[in-house]
């Protein structure tokens, strides 16, 4: 029996140990390795193994050897003693090498956090590798596809009948009821959730039992914050809380406490009752529906088995239920692992919010890109300097000092600045952690863990050695006779630090235009001309007679309490354009109607449903025909408008009078057809809409129909008024006086239409602040680069000056090359920022141009920036009196 | 002539060296003191022992053979210099001289 002790100790053992003496000590050790093997197994094997390795290195001490000698292990409390020093001497250079480093270490732990839990989404599972949702696609040909991750209730059957592979499959809905304690109600998230669901992932049970957190029908899961929240100190266990199911209210005991979920779950919810109420929620035909589709399906598979054995065998079980209904192909279904759905853009959202993993990847390039410009700042800088330090690297190379040893010695200083800059850096990120988060909106959270001291470590390591590596090697390469003799160093270098100041201002022009184009786009969505006016508008969500079941009763139940609403409101004068619908300006997910027409064409369109005031309250105008007219009748019963791509869409002429084409509607008329208007984000381009005071006529001819949005009436005004508040005063005390007990839900609708640009709002501001931080070190570069140059040449200017220079002279002297090097990296940024902005920009349907004053401006910054820093130092350098610069020598 | 001090450690080490008669490397070492001494260094300490004896010329090495649990390298035998066997000698006589004078004088 031979085994081997862990690879790498023996290669770190091969790389220092003197040649001589490895073979036999290599062959002790590996001998005492097999022994402590036999006797304590691998891993205290391993360890001792390691161990020894460690300790032998006193052995190569003694041995002399050579490479150990000019090895990094030689870094010794000496060098850095000497780092100190060097450090400490030039205060200037280092206080701006270190507020840059650090600031960038800042910003690339700020977007590492953010892209870190971004990616850390649903992966505290224990069984994620086992984990799928399912989803469903309906293609009926002609590119119509209906395609969710909201899939039928019976799939949870399906899936734990049909597949052996299979352990169990969860189901969990998540949908808005009145919760209340006592008299007060709130309308808040519920989840239903399926019994094996606390089995299949790891949300924890604090208090009850984890295996039937469910004992009963009327049993409710909280978490500990909602529990708080209802219960306050009082024990929730055993507690009753109402909850309005279906028509009706019904106690429910707590039977379970749950730890709150954490942020980087994909599934939340703080309340959660029993799938065994479904029946009473949805109704019984939802039970078995292929076609309805309400909770998400997730399946465990068992140990070893595999998802494409699953996917396999898909179409045949489907086919074996619905044949007579869909052909082979129509209707599929599939499954996505739990961890691709936070990121993954292509499967459709389900409960929750779907990121866009471009911006993910935006961020961490952008948080590396602000590194890499510090460590490119301290390679400038240490370079520049080497004029200074050009006599100290002679008189250590008279002294004796080879190559390697200098390099050793400017490593440790580089890592020297680079673990002080990230100990600042990360305390840094630590205390900006809540400003960052309500700067951006996001929430990024800082823990600790004990990796997270080698990983400091590590990163403090890879930065002192990647910003110092170069400038070590240039500062110990000078050639002894040509520095003692006073002579400037080989032009080659200067190449190389033109190059690194071209690519740092490359980086911040590249920051800036992109900046500017993306705060460009989101207020161009947030101000371009939806086709109607929204601004102080609200939106109140009706109360539907409970005992409505069906969505028409749904839509006219609510209507007709909404007149009582409307009528109220009306006597304020501050209350203007008061009118309902289904569907709220400000949110995706309209109803969407679908059917064959007469000539085998499947159909799609959104559909709305209004009252006669409600084109009038949001000044969308009908540009042929008419708008619906109040106590109309004829209106009342059938008539409908159409939006201009409905008409295209369907391929009318001329639409006044006429039908949808297909025969199965009910009796309607087209009475009018208005402008297109962005009725939900301007991710998307406007779609076929259908408006209606009565739904029955549509609705009977539909074969197919989906709504992701409530279509709970919403009544809408326009408040006048100039004190915001009022408005809320006013609309509680009439909610309060129709309707006293339900909670009363109102909203902006500006606000709502500003919300759907959140994530692009979102990302510029990331964008921004590592923009500014990008700025800043670009200054500190400049800043550090300039104090050099101005030095180096003092004698110059100082000449100068006694022949009668003036300070704009000395200005053009000391800009000259600074500003060639950024128009250079001006021009090179402009077809690097094009590409990757443009396709940026292609996410959206309606976007910005990209204007040449983008990078004027941009490049104007940057230039500003830089003429400033000049400016400041030739007003420094000019001030000097000759007399003082001139003396010295 | 100047004495060479030896260490408490290298002392037992020579000594084992010795006695080890031609079979002397690290781990046969480790052990042998392990059996007499009751004692476990680490295989580390008995290496730099053996260096640091080595330079001080008390004994010589040489490569010998592999075996298949050290990964197919060599051993380094050690043996006992003329230097080194003096050094013993000396440093026993006089802790023999000393112990004679302890039993004379407690008695025994």
């Amino acid at each position: 029996m031979s085994s081997n002790p862990p690879r790498w100790a023996d290669r770190f053992l091969e790389w220092y140990c003197h040649p001589d003496l490895l073979e036999d000590l290599q062959g002790d050790l590996y001998e005492v390795y097999q022994k402590r093997r036999t006797e304590n197994g691998k891993r205290a094997a391993d360890l001792t193994y390691v161990w020894l390795v460690i300790r032998s290195l006193r052995i190569s001490a003694i041995g002399k050897s050579k490479r150990l000698k000019n090895s990094i292990f030689m870094m010794t409390a000496n060098n850095f003693k000497i780092a100190f020093r060097v450090l400490a001497r030039d205060k200037v250079n280092t206080a701006i090498n270190l507020v840059g480093l650090t600031i960038g270490i800042a910003c690339f732990l700020l977007m590492g956090l953010y892209v870190k839990q971004e990616l850390s989404f649903d992966q505290f599972h224990s069984k994620k590798d086992r984990i799928y949702r399912s989803w469903l696609k309906e293609d009926y040909g002609e590119g119509k596809i209906f395609f969710n991750s909201i899939t039928p209730l019976r799939f949870r059957d399906l899936f734990e009948q049909n597949f052996p592979e299979v352990e169990s499959a969860a189901q969990l809905v998540i949908e808005n009821h009145l919760v209340g304690r006592g008299e007060g109600r709130l309308d808040e998230r519920i989840a239903v959730l399926s019994p094996n669901f606390f089995q299949v992932f790891d949300f924890e049970i604090m208090k009850g039992n984890k295996e039937a957190p469910f004992p009963g029908l009327r049993s409710i899961i909280v978490s500990e914050s909602y529990a708080r929240k209802y219960f306050g100190d009082e024990e929730a266990m055993g507690k009753t809380m109402s909850l309005q199911i279906g028509e009706s209210i019904e106690d429910f005991t707590v039977s379970a406490i749950m730890a709150d979920i954490p942020h980087e779950s994909s599934i939340q919810f703080d309340i959660a009752i029993s799938t065994e109420n479904n029946r009473q929620l949805y109704g019984q035909g939802s039970m078995n529906a292929w076609f309805s589709i309400i909770p998400e399906n997730y399946v465990l598979l068992k140990e070893g088995a595999s998802v494409e054995s699953v996917d396999a065998k898909m179409q045949d079980v489907v086919m074996g239920y619905l044949s007579e209904e869909v052909e082979r192909g129509q209707y599929n279904i599939g499954l996505q692992p739990l961890t691709d759905i936070h990121l993954n853009p292509d499967v459709p959202a389900g409960y929750a919010p779907v990121s866009n993993p471009q911006y993910v990847y935006i961020l961490g390039a952008i948080g590396l890109l602000v590194l890499i410009i510090a460590c490119i700042n301290y390679a400038t800088l240490s370079i520049g300097q080497s004029l200074r330090r050009a006599r100290e690297v002679g008189m250590r190379k008279v002294l004796g000092a080879g190559q390697s040893t200098l390099v050793v010695q400017y490593l440790s200083e580089s890592l020297l600045l680079a673990l002080i800059a990230m100990t600042v850096g990360t305390v840094l990120t630590i205390l900006l952690v809540p400003t960052f988060n309500a700067l951006t909106g996001t929430q990024i959270f800082f823990t600790f863990k004990w990796w997270h001291l080698l990983a400091y470590l590590g990163v403090g390591l890879a930065i002192g050695v990647a910003a110092g590596i170069y400038p070590a090697f240039v500062l110990s390469g000078f050639r002894i006779v040509s520095i003692l003799r006073g002579g400037s160093q080989g032009g080659g270098r200067h190449v190389a630090r033109k190059g690194m100041l071209v690519f740092q201002f490359l980086v911040t022009v590249f920051l800036i235009s992109t900046t500017l184009i993306m705060r460009k786009q989101v207020s161009f969505m947030q101000e371009k001309d939806l086709g109607f006016t929204y601004k102080s508008v609200v939106s109140v969500r009706l109360q539907p007679d409970p005992a409505a079941q069906r969505l028409t009763q749904v839509i006219a139940s609510g209507m007709e309490n909404g007149k009582l609403l409307k009528a109220a409101l009306q006597k304020h004068p501050d209350v203007t354009d008061i009118g309902m619908a289904t569907h709220m300006f400000g949110s995706n997910g309209w109803t969407q109607l679908a059917y064959t027409d007469d000539k085998n064409v499947f159909r799609r369109f959104a559909f709305l449903n209004v009252d006669a005031n409600y084109l009038k309250s949001f000044g969308i105008k009908v540009k042929e025909g008419r708008d619906f007219e109040e106590g109309n009748g004829l209106d009342e019963r059938q008539s409908i408008i159409i939006n201009q791509a409905a008409a295209d869409y369907f391929g009318l002429e001329n639409p006044i009078g006429d039908k949808l084409p297909g025969k199965e509607f009910g009796e309607h008329r087209i009475i009018g057809v208005t402008d297109n208007f962005n009725f939900t984000s301007l991710h998307s381009q406007v779609e076929p809409l259908v408006i209606a005071e009565n739904a029955m006529p549509i609705l009977q001819g539909i074969s197919d129909f989906n709504v992701e949005d409530s279509p709970v009436p919403k009544l809408v005004f326009t408040y006048t008024g100039s004190n915001l508040a009022e408005v809320q005063d006013i609309l509680g005390k009439e909610w309060e006086a129709i309707f006293p007990n339900e909670a009363l839900d109102f909203s902006f609708v500006d606000e709502k239409i500003q919300q759907q640009y959140e994530n692009e709002a979102r990302l510029n501001k990331l964008i921004t602040v590592a923009t500014i931080l990008s700025i800043v070190i670009a200054i500190l570069g400049l800043l550090g680069l300039m104090v050099l140059v101005v030095n180096s040449r003092i004698k110059e200017i100082g000449i100068r000056k006694v022949m009668g220079a003036t300070p704009i002279t000395i200005f053009a002297l000391l800009s000259k090359s600074f500003i060639s090097q950024l128009l250079v990296a001006i021009v090179l940024s402009v077809p690097l920022t094009l590409w990757l902005i443009s396709k940026w920009l292609a996410n959206f349907a309606y976007r910005t141009e990209i204007g040449v004053g983008l990078f004027v401006v941009s490049g104007m910054t940057a230039l500003l920036v830089a003429a400033l820093v000049i400016v400041y130092h030739t007003l420094r350098a000019s001030r000097i009196n000759p007399v003082e610069s001139l003396r010295v020598e | 002539m100047k004495r060479e001090s030896l260490g408490e450690l290298e002392e037992l080490v020579l000594l084992t060296v010795g006695s080890l008669a031609g079979q002397a490397y690290a781990v046969t070492i480790l052990e042998e003191i392990a059996e007499q001494a009751g004692r476990k260094p680490d295989v580390t300490a008995i290496h730099s022992v053996l260096r640091r004896l080595e330079a001080k010329g008390f004994v010589t090495s040489s490569m010998g053979g592999a075996t298949a649990d050290r990964g197919g390298r060599r051993k380094r035998f050690f043996t006992l210099t003329v230097a080194g066997r003096k050094v013993i000698d000396e440093t026993m006589l006089v802790r023999m001289g000393l112990y004679k004078k302890l039993l004379t004088i407690l008695g025994s």
